[in-house]
């Protein structure tokens, strides 16, 4: 388990992360999710040891990284899709097995596993090639067989799929989902909020560096008032049935182009369009828009933003 | 030591790949201007003839000798804080710093690996320069061979401590240039490379001192070119200050990677 209680973080006046209280399980993919600049980098840069907290406490499968850094970093990886974090002068074979006697692999396990991983990562026709001459999309892939090398126990994912081509990163959401299956504590920021929602069974959304809320993405949608809206239009929409349809919950809106919308945490589906029905009125199209995890997101990060203004 | 190995191989494909023949030229070309230069200057400045004060206080009237073995130490003082010093901020600009940190390798095999290349390529360097120095009549005389082994050792410490230092002032700053040329300079002028630090006024002698590679400089003039032997008290304090910067460079290292990462954040 990865822990942090009351986690802070200075850069001179600025405060970038600010008392945040997180808990990243084994067998787990937790989310965390923000605006830009709401301090998901520097939270991670913190548990991945790069950065050292203001105050506050963080530990590592019961390792403090202040105190134990080179424990805390055998058992951790860190993938940042910003960043390149391989050799541009060297293959991608070579990349590997430089990062595998970082992290001091014997050569037995070694070989094996770099075979394994450009397997994984797709790369397996250009382990010989130099990274300078792969593709965005190819040494971000490389990037991550990297932080896979040392089979950590707790892998912290930046922005992994940032770049990748959908086959890829759908491959990768497979592998990461495989590793919490594995036990493994997987902590992911993305702006890929399908992503998110289909890997995290937790999330925690942060504004400012402040906690705005956690809960799985259906908990995060029900918080924030994000439900299904549903959308008749009517072909012929007359005062009448306009007043039956705002009589029959105060939520009904009026649309453009003869619309009458609705967004309610209950599905009143057949119960509005049977009273437009019988209002008179004739259906010309049905739509259904589920909530989304983004809608959630904005919803929480408008309300951050009127607290501070 | 897997770490250092492996981190002397990365360099090794590295240079190779990025100058598969121009590194190897412009070392030839180093070699035979240091010693083609110093040798034109002779006589041109000077018809051929040392002054009994260089003499003195050189402790040898072979010039270019002297020259040819204060410009071999120069380009092993270069070449080992390019090497070993620049090798975090090469990281950072590669972006690949965050990936090496968050390894567990420590820092001490890492930085040896890359001294361990850079004193190996400057090696065959140095072999141009004196086969170059060797065609003018150089004959490079050490007072033994224990002497030049212990005053080479010395030297390579003093670099190693400096480089460590430096390492932490260039990935702090995030400049690499005002860091590495301005000591170059002062070295150059401070430590006795390419002219006897008795010329000096006394402060400048005396800040000379505050430098590990000057004591070291030293040692290698007594023994490469004074025909004076080791001389342990000056290899004692090289040692010391040598020991004394790395010390301090790796207590320090965590703190500057810290700025480093903090810096881009």
């Amino acid at each position: 388990m990865i822990e942090t209680v009351n986690l802070r973080k200075e850069f001179g006046a600025k405060v970038a992360v600010d008392g945040l209280n997180l808990s990243i399980p084994s067998g787990r993919v937790t989310g965390l999710l923000g605006l830009n600049g709401a301090g998901k980098t520097t939270t991670i840069k913190i548990l991945a040891t790069l950065l050292r907290q203001t105050s506050g406490t963080v530990s590592v499968g019961g390792l403090d990284p202040v105190k134990q850094p080179h424990a805390v970093r055998k058992r951790i990886n860190l993938i940042a899709g910003g960043e390149r974090m391989v050799y541009a002068r060297m293959t991608g074979r070579e990349n590997l097995w430089y990062f595998g006697q970082l992290y001091d692999i014997p050569t037995k396990v070694l070989k094996p596993r770099i075979g394994q991983l450009l397997e994984l990562v797709g790369l397996t026709h250009a382990a010989g090639t130099r990274v300078e001459q792969y593709s965005r999309g190819m040494t971000q892939r490389l990037s991550i067989a990297r932080g896979l090398i040392n089979d950590p126990d707790y892998l912290l994912l930046d922005e992994p799929t940032l770049g990748l081509d959908a086959p890829i990163a759908r491959d990768l959401r497979k592998v990461v989902a495989g590793l919490a299956e594995q036990g493994k504590g997987v902590l992911l920021t993305s702006h890929y909020l399908a992503e998110v929602e289909q890997l995290c069974e937790h999330v925690y959304v942060i504004g400012d560096g402040r906690h705005l809320a956690a809960g799985s993405p259906a908990e995060l949608m029900a918080q924030t008032g994000c439900h299904r809206t549903v959308r008749i239009t009517v072909t012929n929409l007359s005062p009448q049935i306009e007043a039956a349809a705002l009589a029959f919950d105060s939520r009904v809106r009026l649309a453009p182009g003869g619309v009458v919308e609705l967004n309610h945490p209950d599905d009143l589906t057949g119960a509005l369009t049977t009273t437009i029905i019988e209002s008179g009125g004739a259906l010309g199209g049905l739509e259904i828009v589920e909530p989304s995890l983004e809608d959630a997101i904005l919803a929480l990060s408008d309300r951050s933003l009127e607290v501070i203004a | 030591m897997s770490v250092a190995w492996a981190t002397l191989r990365r360099s090794w494909l590295v240079t190779r790949r990025a100058y598969p023949w121009s590194y190897f030229i412009g070392t030839l070309l180093l070699g035979v201007f240091t010693i083609g230069l110093a040798y034109l200057g002779l006589r041109a400045v000077a018809g051929g003839e040392i002054s009994a004060e260089f003499r003195g206080k050189a402790g040898t009237g072979d010039y270019l000798g002297y020259i040819a073995v204060g410009a071999a130490a120069y380009m092993f003082v270069v070449h080992g804080i390019l090497w070993t010093g620049k090798a975090m901020i090469q990281e950072q600009r590669e972006g690949t710093m965050g990936a090496l940190i968050v390894a567990p390798a420590r820092r001490l095999p890492y930085l040896l690996g890359f001294s361990a290349f850079a004193f190996t390529a400057v090696a065959v360097e140095v072999a141009v320069l004196f086969g170059c120095a060797a065609l003018f009549g150089v004959r490079l005389a050490p007072t033994g061979a224990a002497d030049a082994v212990l005053a080479v050792a010395g030297l390579a410490l003093a670099v190693f401590g400096m480089s460590a230092v430096l390492s932490n002032v260039m990935i702090v700053a995030g400049e690499a240039h005002i860091a590495q040329n301005s000591v170059f300079h002062a070295i150059a002028l401070l430590s006795g490379f390419t002219f006897p630090r008795e010329y000096l006024p006394e402060a400048f002698r005396w800040l000379g001192e505050a430098v590990p590679v000057t004591a070291a400089m030293d040692v290698i003039r007594g023994v490469f070119t004074g025909g004076t032997g080791l001389d342990p008290g000056r290899l004692a304090v090289a040692v010391a200050l040598g020991l004394a910067y790395t010390a301090a460079g790796f207590l320090a290292m965590p703190w500057a990677e810290r700025r480093a990462m903090e810096r881009s954040y």
